[in-house]
């Protein structure tokens, strides 16, 4: 008899995910995090005395509804928000542009500098709302199995086909054709701003290794806009507080401080976790939220390891490409190209080809002199973050390599973080003297401190291949070629970002 | 107005002579018109200087399908090939790489850059040709249609899926990866060195505007192993004569079915009545008429310049519009007085194939990233043969050819196109000085060089953007969507106009598909 049903390794959300799932189909389960916060990427941390961030992946706006609703997250206190704030795309020389989901309201942006951009985002938007359906028939069902297709894989295949041929010829073949283009292409096919081009294209860039010129950039895109909804309110705390109280009330027990050392097998089957300290838990079945670099090359016992698979494992590409930096302020900085405003989200990247010449350093192992940044400040709706009056930005840094040339000494992460705010001050002039402190983790440091393979925070590239295939032959389902392992983290179709689908469609899998 | 032909081919290429020929062979009165004084188009043979024959634009054949060859006869109308069985990767104060025949010379050479390498060498060959078998029969039929609830196209549909599918979950697996990757993550899964990499993953890159690094160039590996002379699998091969070699065999076998052919005579536009083809008209302002119009240039070219928008309806001539050309590649003819010398390799048998300047994929990268901005690339790729060697008959005894593909020079030059000609001869010099590293001497060896940027390319042989396959190559412009969606079956939306150009499927290089599948398809119409 085993100590438990289900073990989960890793506390972030797709692992609070799996677990509450489980334990709602009755399974004894016990979650397994290795550091002493839940929340894994979600997790919110003090960097600075009194100032938190609420987590390093900060947006939620890909939080499927679906599962929010089977897990009953609202009755554990998740809120939706009403509608996705806008992202503002300062300019030097203007009063740059708020863009939103809205078209209305991004054409009203618009109107002044391009009203045939304002238009042909209203069909931009319409042709990401007709693929939707089409798309997330994909990314939000369990994939279907290449190795021995069942009469249900050729049902979800058919379904698929279907789908896109109902779209009408004329839509289905644009889909086919979109799809392989680069955003560069894409993007320059319908607008002519800049700065709205570059805005859009940045977020479908980041964790995929690719630049606007790199193809398939627009599969990034419609994949990421497709599936988005509203914002979880008070952000990724919040929702990973909604995913413990969710998993708790189901009976699920959970141990902070336990990290996973190696995996028990015996005849070819995976049978319980050893942690570090030596104590062994025995489970019918383990499901690993960690990514799967880690999982196959770190934990499974190396004696348990097909040379083929291990290959596979090897192969699988995840070099992180983004550095995130923490900033404590004493205040919310002035932007003069909107004097007064307080945007909660500032994209910084002035046109495709500054994202172009950003990716170019990182395949010659260096950073850019003009990283694109994502920022957001959480402090705005969650005041608490921070003492009043006082601001934290949470900035992602693009491109920044993992393997840096000469790695990464303290000169080259001043160097960094020099360049970052010399970026930032360009339109924040004042934000230099409101800050009280910082923090910068490299994708080293992401490594080192959030157990990610290679820094990369969706647990491996979103290439198309290993978008479609997630993450390799063998285990592209879920299941493991171990018996009673499963993959339940981003490392795991559909991907990563904060959208609890891995979890959600790996404990449908394991509970068969 | 004189005459009526059963159909007039417009364009002397490869691909519009073997359009012609099996028109001509079925019966049909054939009238081929060419620009140029001389035929072949991109693949042609000129004497560019007293005694030497240059492959001036095309200068390998290596996807040439056989059925063509067997079908026109073409080797008793001149048609010979000769293989190129090395492929040299010099590098600087090194040996460098060279992979022979002899798989096991092969390996020795890659096991002193990795034994890793060498080992998984012919593991990697054979996944690679087991692929390539299958795409083999996509290039060999019109692009399957997945838009229609045409019975006889969703059996086709349900057919190809069904051999993927029977490959198993490996084979569709890697076929996934060739479709997506980028050939050098593809390539890296497999081999570590970088300069057994860097020859290999450039074959993913030609032609296209696109780096080593970009995701979807992996796929092209493919050509490389789908390569057959004679049935033999994977050859390269040079055409005896040079590549005009090829074309002249095409014009005699549609001579010899009794297709004319006329030379000097460039089609200024295409004849358009009521939505429907009838002629042409010369450049001298003669008309002449036809059943069928047969376009074997460019869509660009095709539509918008002999046609005219005026005849298609707005999201025809918006696909055409956006329908990626932008060449990036140009080419340096040498004429030289003795043989390159490269560092610690004796003998000629190294030079009896292709020589890869490609020392590293960050080399190859690097060379792209200063085409993106515009630039054509200070150290580029380049493909050299040496055409002389195989075939003494191009050059005068004791001299030499040195024909070299470059990549990238691309087409948009940041300053603008029309600059290329006050940028030639620099990125001449740029050719020649890169090679020279690898050969020192070389300079004193050239008797004559000659050099065609994309700009001539667009100018001289009517490639419009200067893009040798007549578009690129990519994801969104291949199968049922070359040239634009739903008009991937040579026929357009002008009636009694067809295309048989590389700008239709299958496209790209010597292979002569096209202009085949085209007259099948025209016959078969009973248009005609």
């Amino acid at each position: 008899m085993s100590d438990f049903d289900v073990i989960v390794i890793g506390g972030g959300t797709n692992g609070l995910t799996a677990a509450a799932y489980a334990a709602k189909r009755g399974r004894r389960t016990l979650l397994l995090e290795r550091r002493d916060v839940l929340g894994g990427l979600a997790a919110g941390e003090e960097f600075h005395p009194e100032h938190r961030t609420d987590g390093v992946l900060h947006d939620t706006a890909g939080v499927r509804a679906w599962v929010a609703r089977e897990l009953n997250l609202e009755r554990h206190g998740l809120v939706r928000r009403a509608e996705e704030p806008p992202v503002l795309l300062p300019a030097t020389n203007g009063p740059g542009l708020e863009l939103w989901r809205d078209p209305a309201r991004t054409a009203a942006e618009l109107a002044a500098t391009s009203p045939t951009d304002g238009a042909a985002y209203g069909r931009h938007r319409e042709f990401l709302a007709r693929a939707a359906p089409v798309l997330s028939r994909f990314t939000d069902h369990a994939p279907p199995d290449l190795h021995a297709p069942g009469l249900g894989d050729l049902l979800q295949l058919g379904r698929s086909a279907l789908g896109l041929r109902l779209l009408g010829k004329r839509e289905m073949m644009e889909l086919l054709r979109v799809v392989p283009l680069s955003l560069d292409d894409w993007l320059g096919e319908q607008f002519e701003t800049p700065l709205l081009e570059a805005g859009l294209a940045a977020p479908a860039l980041h964790h995929t290794y690719s630049g606007p010129r790199s193809p398939h950039g627009a599969a990034s895109l419609l994949f990421a806009e497709c599936t988005a909804g509203a914002p979880v309110a008070g952000g990724p705390r919040a929702l990973v507080r909604a995913l413990e109280a969710a998993a708790r009330a189901r009976g699920v027990e959970v141990r902070a401080g336990a990290a996973v050392e190696r995996l028990l097998g015996e005849s070819g089957r995976i049978t319980g976790v050893r942690l570090r300290g030596g104590e062994e838990i025995t489970a019918g079945a383990v499901a690993a939220s960690c990514d799967p670099k880690h999982l196959f090359l770190d934990l499974v016992p190396a004696a348990m390891m097909p040379r083929n698979f291990e290959r596979a494992a090897t192969a699988y590409r995840a070099r992180g490409t983004a550095a995130k930096v923490h900033l404590a302020l004493a205040a919310y900085p002035d932007l003069p190209c909107r004097p007064g405003a307080q945007p909660a989200a500032i994209r910084i990247g002035e046109d495709l080809e500054t994202l172009e010449h950003a990716f170019d350093a990182v395949k010659y192992r260096r950073f850019s002199e003009r990283p694109i940044l994502d920022v957001r400040v959480p402090t705005l709706e969650s005041p608490d973050l921070a003492p009043e009056g006082h601001h934290v930005f949470s900035v992602l840094v693009h491109y920044v390599p993992y393997d840096l040339e000469g790695g990464w000494t303290d000169a080259q992460r001043e160097n960094l973080l020099h360049r970052v705010l010399a970026r930032l001050r360009l339109y924040l002039p004042g934000i230099q003297d409101a800050i009280l402190g910082h923090e910068l983790l490299t994708p080293v440091d992401l490594e080192t401190r959030y157990g990610v393979t290679g820094g990369h925070l969706h647990h491996g590239e979103q290439a198309l291949d290993q978008r479609l295939v997630r993450p390799f032959l063998g285990c592209a389902r879920y299941a493991t070629p171990f018996p009673g392992l499963y993959l339940c983290g981003s490392g795991a179709h559909p991907g990563g970002g904060l959208t609890c689908v891995p979890g959600a469609l790996a404990a449908r899998e394991i509970c068969r | 107005m004189g005459k009526r032909y059963d159909a007039i081919v417009v364009g002397g290429g490869h691909n519009g002579l073997i359009c012609a020929a099996y028109l001509a062979k079925a019966g049909r009165d054939v009238l081929v018109l060419e620009k140029r004084d001389l035929l072949g188009g991109a693949a042609a043979t000129e004497e560019l200087y007293p005694g030497f024959h240059f492959s001036t634009c095309s200068y390998v054949v290596s996807l040439f399908r056989p059925s063509i060859l067997r079908e026109l006869q073409l080797a008793r109308h001149g048609m010979q090939l000769l293989p190129l069985e090395t492929s040299f990767t010099p590098l600087a104060g090194d040996p460098g790489l060279c992979r022979w025949p002899d798989p096991q010379r092969s390996r020795r050479e890659i096991s002193r850059f990795s034994a890793r390498d060498a080992e998984v060498y012919p593991e990697f060959s054979l996944a690679m040709t087991k692929m390539a078998q299958l795409a083999r029969s996509i290039v060999d039929a019109p692009a399957p249609d997945p838009t229609s609830w045409n019975p006889r196209e969703l059996a086709r549909l349900l057919r190809l899926g069904n051999q993927l599918r029977r490959g198993g979950a490996e084979v569709m697996d890697l076929n996934l990866k060739l479709l997506t990757m980028s050939a050098v993550d593809f390539l890296e899964r497999w081999f570590e060195s970088d300069v057994l990499k860097a020859p290999m993953a450039v074959s993913g890159i030609i032609g296209t505007y696109l780096g080593v690094r970009s995701p979807g160039t992996a796929y092209v590996l493919l050509h490389h192993y789908m390569g057959e002379i004679d049935g033999a699998f994977r050859s390269w091969g040079y055409s005896k004569g040079g590549t005009g070699g090829v074309s002249l065999a095409c014009a005699r076998a549609a001579e010899s079915h009794g297709a004319e052919i006329r030379t000097g005579a460039a089609v200024e536009r295409v004849l358009v009545d009521n939505g429907r083809a009838r002629g042409v008209v010369l450049a001298g302002g003669d008309e002449l008429s036809a059943r069928t119009v047969v376009s074997s240039c460019d869509p660009r070219l095709t539509f918008l310049g002999l046609v005219g928008a005026r005849h298609f309806d707005e999201s025809f001539v918006a696909a055409i519009e956006r329908y990626k050309l932008r060449g990036s590649s140009g080419k340096v003819n040498l004429a030289v007085d003795r043989l390159p010398e490269f560092f610690g390799r004796e003998g000629t048998a190294h030079l009896r194939g292709d020589i890869a300047i490609a020392p590293g994929i960050d080399y190859l990268e690097r060379a792209y990233d200063e085409a993106k901005y515009g630039d054509f690339s200070k150290r580029p790729y380049i493909n050299v043969v040496i055409p002389s060697l195989l075939d003494p008959s191009v050059a005068p005894p004791g001299k030499h050819i040195i024909s070299m593909f470059v990549q990238y020079a691309p087409y948009h030059l940041a300053e603008g196109a029309e600059h290329w000609p006050e940028k030639r001869e620099a990125f001449g010099d740029a050719v020649v000085d890169t090679l020279a590293e690898y050969c020192p001497g070389l300079e004193e060896s050239i008797l004559f060089r000659h050099v065609l940027t994309p700009w001539d390319l667009e100018k001289e042989y009517g490639l419009s953007e200067g893009n040798i396959f007549q578009g690129e190559l990519s994801l969104d412009q291949l199968l049922f969507q070359r040239p634009a969606a739903g008009w991937s079956r040579y026929r357009t939306p002008v009636r009694n106009l067809w295309t048989c150009g590389s700008g239709t499927h299958p496209g790209g290089g010597i292979m002569g598909a096209s202009g085949q599948l085209a007259a099948a398809a025209l016959l078969e119409s009973g248009e005609l």
